[in-house]
């Protein structure tokens, strides 16, 4: 083993319809060691490691791995080539038990058939190591998150990689289960292993990197070994973030707070949620922390009416209670609007035809005639307003991301709505678009809509927020306003270790 | 105004504006089709142009074209019908039975197809409660309601007493002699659910609900009862031509209209559907139809054994599937140059 570095990524380029993710990447990860790539959700994280994993095939630049030019061409071409990855949604099978995911298309074969029992074997040491006690034939949808996020890891480790990638692997894991990740990780360095490691959240990619790469708008804007960076670049790359959030008008939430229309849950409970009880009043953007399965976005879909409630009572500025369903959340102007893909677009009819989508679609009133001069006019109005790049005619699917994601907000802003529920509104859009976004959603809140957020991007929640509420596995464990808000606080209410996730094992084995 | 003008233009945004009046409507080519297949069959054999002949054409695609009124809205919304020709069959045999036991035939007629329109309810009840696709659903109630006929028509041709039926007389009339009455029903059909489906709410949330069912249930869209209301439209479509073949045809033997489920599909793909969803045209299934009849016509003009048009149906649809699926391809293939589904 000679000891130049094991990857080399140059001057790699890619982009996806109109929109340009990757445009210059460089990149060179030693061999034993731990190399993190940072950078805000959209910078071309996700796509940089598609292209290494094969899922993603560039458009310009060369890959060098263990000292030879390569292509990647498919996954199986990456797992030959011996790099694993683990994605950010790791593409598992929630139905096949456990053992089935951690062996995907490489089971060991036993005389033709496939071996459960080397299964079991081998797969023991590895998930001992990860501080994982699951029972391995029951399947894998009775995991809890996080449990199936280190499954997903074990899963890339059983391939014995010389090189490991791992897009935002502890987005799921509590502070726990993060730890033991990065115990892990630092005794498979140990042993040899490279490792290329992705991630959003700075202060914990400062613990674990030997070498670090920042990441914006799809080029490596800094890079540098861990124990070279200055203070002040340090808090350089905590700072890249705060620019992208509109300045609140900071006088208007202490202003007659009585009066002005508001949401009120009380013990509000069903699915993960249990005892929810907050206010939330017209013009304040009130944000919901929460890391996978907490039941954040849970609490955003009763809201919609999507999710059944069990018990405690809400009251809506109508005076009304939970809406029962989608339609009639609709009707009476309250909103969600998720930023996961496929929620929201109709990709192959034009942008009229999405922007009447609540106008003529959901509401029942008005005329019974669909006009489609009518939603043309309509869509020129909102492509003006909200500057989306295209004409009224053009199919929304030809849009970027970002101005799908604005045709999706433009079509509620149609109906003018009274509770405006996001979930992860700007995910997977280039900064430029989310700047426009988080504008917007200032804009909605200033003009009296009540504005609740939820995401996983912490910086997100601190940049947009008047105060934010967190959850943890189901519970409200805190409020934080001003000076308070931020991340490191807000990462220790959701992420703090608690007998919990123990009880919850042992009450799922005894219902087994 | 300017202000979209002074914006740089984002690295391949759509933001050309797109050539106005290019866009041929999508029944262009099944339009093209029929005019080239009557023009070259005119030519070969003159007397297929006798207005007679081709009046007699559209009676014959006027029952299966009525099912494929009622298949393209399925198809819009994303679904399938299979139990389409049982339940023609069904209503057809119920309302002979029932003019047979002495109900007003204009009484008979309605109820035959208020049977149609409840056997696509309780397809579509339960779709929607079981959340199963409604090919799934159908493939099993297809078995069920072509059962109920044989049980109830006792497996034998029924010949309803045609000597007082007003119905009948009118219905096996033709206007101006040579007009068949089932043929200006369905035109007339045609054409309204064309509208229905392209300018009402309705038909604004079918195309919905078929282009991305997840996003029409996000955005309000109330998705069951669109699904429901769909399926009732396709049973009262079957029911209706299943009166009109007891009324025009005067007899119906078991085997009738048992293929004029998938003839409706595939009259709805070659006239432009497509069976991903999303949209459909209401008049291109009717010319899709009149093509397959002109087709099985010219077949029997030429003295092809009548056994082959089995086969010649099936190769249409294979045909009409696979050019709607190319130019499909094509056309992501410029939009998204060359990238098929980016982030997926």
């Amino acid at each position: 083993m000679s000891d130049s570095p094991i990857l080399f990524v140059r001057t790699v380029a890619k982009r996806f319809g109109g929109t340009v993710v990757l445009e210059d990447m460089n990149l060179t990860v030693e061999r034993g060691s731990i190399h993190a790539v940072v950078g805000e959700s959209g910078a071309g994280k996700s796509t940089l490691i598609k292209v290494l994993a094969g899922i993603v095939r560039p458009d310009r630049g060369t890959i060098e791995y263990d000292g030879k030019k390569v292509t990647i061409g498919s996954p199986d071409a990456a797992r030959k080539q011996g790099i694993g990855v683990v994605l950010q949604q790791a593409g598992l099978f929630p139905e096949r038990p456990v053992l089935a995911n951690l062996f995907v298309n490489g089971e060991p074969l036993h005389n033709g058939l496939i071996s459960r029992r080397e299964m079991e074997a081998r797969s023991r040491d590895v998930l001992r190591q990860l501080g994982l006690a699951v029972d391995v034939h029951r399947p894998l949808s009775d995991l809890a998150p996080g449990e199936r996020q280190l499954i997903a890891i074990a899963r890339a480790l059983l391939e014995n990689p010389r090189l490991l990638i791992l897009d935002d692997p502890n987005s799921a894991l509590d502070r726990r289960q993060s730890e033991r990740l990065f115990a892990v990780l630092r005794g498979l360095k140990a042993r040899g292993m490279s490792m290329l490691y992705a991630s959003n959240r700075l202060e914990e990619t400062l613990a674990i990197a030997d070498q670090l790469t920042v990441i914006r708008n799809g080029r490596d804007v800094l890079s540098k070994a861990r124990q070279d960076l200055t203070a002040s670049e340090e808090a350089m790359i905590g700072q890249l973030r705060q620019s992208l959030f509109p300045l609140p008008p900071r006088a208007l939430p202490t202003l007659a707070g009585t009066l002005r229309p508001q949401i009120t849950v009380a013990g509000l409970g069903g699915g993960r949620l249990d005892g929810i009880c907050f206010t939330a009043r017209a013009g304040e953007i009130v944000g919901l922390a929460g890391l996978a399965g907490s039941g954040a976005s849970n609490l955003l879909a009763m809201l919609f009416g999507q999710q059944k409630a069990r018990e405690g009572k809400v009251r809506f500025p109508d005076g009304d209670g939970l809406p029962r369903t989608r339609t009639e959340a609709a009707r009476r102007n309250i909103c969600l609007i998720s930023g996961e893909r496929g929620n929201g677009l109709m990709p192959d009819k034009s942008i009229a035809f999405n922007l009447s989508n609540v106008v003529v679609g959901a509401r029942d009133w008005g005329t019974r005639w669909y006009s489609p001069r009518m939603a043309l006019g309509r869509a020129a109005r909102q492509i003006e307003a909200l500057r989306i790049r295209s004409a009224p005619e053009m199919p929304a699917g030809s849009l970027s991301a970002g101005g799908q994601q604005k045709v999706i907000i433009a079509k509620w802003l149609e109906i003018g709505p009274q509770v405006v529920l996001l979930d992860e509104p700007a995910r997977g859009i280039d900064i430029g678009s989310k700047q426009e976004i988080y504008a917007l959603i200032r804009q909605m809140a200033a003009s009296g809509c009540i504005v609740l957020l939820h995401s996983k991007e912490l910086s997100e929640l601190t940049g947009l927020c008047d105060r934010i509420l967190a959850f943890r596995q189901g519970r409200l464990v805190g409020e934080i306003a001003d000076a308070a808000m931020d991340a490191g606080t807000i990462l220790k209410l959701i992420a703090a270790d608690e007998p919990g996730s123990e009880h919850r094992q042992s009450r799922r084995e005894s219902a087994a | 105004m300017t202000k979209t003008d002074t914006a740089p233009p984002l690295a391949g945004s759509a933001n050309r504006q797109p050539g106005r009046g290019i866009r041929l409507p999508d029944e262009t080519g099944a339009v093209v089709a029929l005019a080239a297949l009557v023009g070259i069959l005119g030519w070969l054999r003159p007397s297929f142009l006798d207005p007679a002949n081709l009046w007699a054409l559209l009676g014959q695609a006027a029952l299966p074209g009525l099912l494929a009124i009622g298949m393209v809205f399925v198809l819009a919304m994303r679904e399938i019908d299979l139990s389409a020709g049982a339940v023609f069959h069904l209503a057809a045999v119920a309302t002979a039975l029932l003019i047979e036991a002495g109900f007003d035939p204009w009484l008979s007629a309605l109820a035959g197809i208020v049977l149609g329109a409840s056997l696509g309810l309780v397809n579509g009840v339960l779709a929607t409660t079981l959340r199963l696709p409604a090919l799934v659903v159908t493939s099993g109630t297809w078995w069920m309601i072509q059962g109920l006929s044989l049980v109830v028509g006792k497996g034998q041709t029924i010949t309803p007493p045609g000597a007082d039926g007003s119905l009948f007389t009118t219905l096996s009339a033709k206007a101006f002699a040579v007009v068949p009455a089932a043929g200006i029903v369905f035109i007339a059909l045609a054409l309204a659910m064309h509208i229905v489906l392209h300018r009402t709410r309705f038909g604004y949330r079918v195309q919905a609900v078929g282009s991305n069912p997840r996003a029409a249930a996000y955005a309000g869209i109330p998705t069951a009862r669109v699904r429901l209301l769909t399926l009732v439209l396709m049973g009262a479509m079957a029911g209706l031509a299943g009166v009109i073949h007891g009324g025009a045809d005067g007899a119906i033997a078991p085997g009738d209209g048992s293929a004029f489920g998938l003839l409706a599909i595939t009259a709805a793909l070659i006239g432009g559907t497509s069976l991903s969803g999303g949209h459909g045209s209401v008049i291109g299934a009717a010319i899709g139809i009149l093509i397959v009849q002109v087709i099985l016509s010219a077949m029997t003009l030429f003295g092809v054994d009548s056994a082959w048009s089995t086969f010649a149906t099936g190769a249409l649809t294979v045909l009409a599937l696979a050019l709607d699926r190319l130019v499909r391809l094509w056309r992501n293939r410029r939009v998204d140059g060359g990238q098929d589904h980016p982030f997926d």
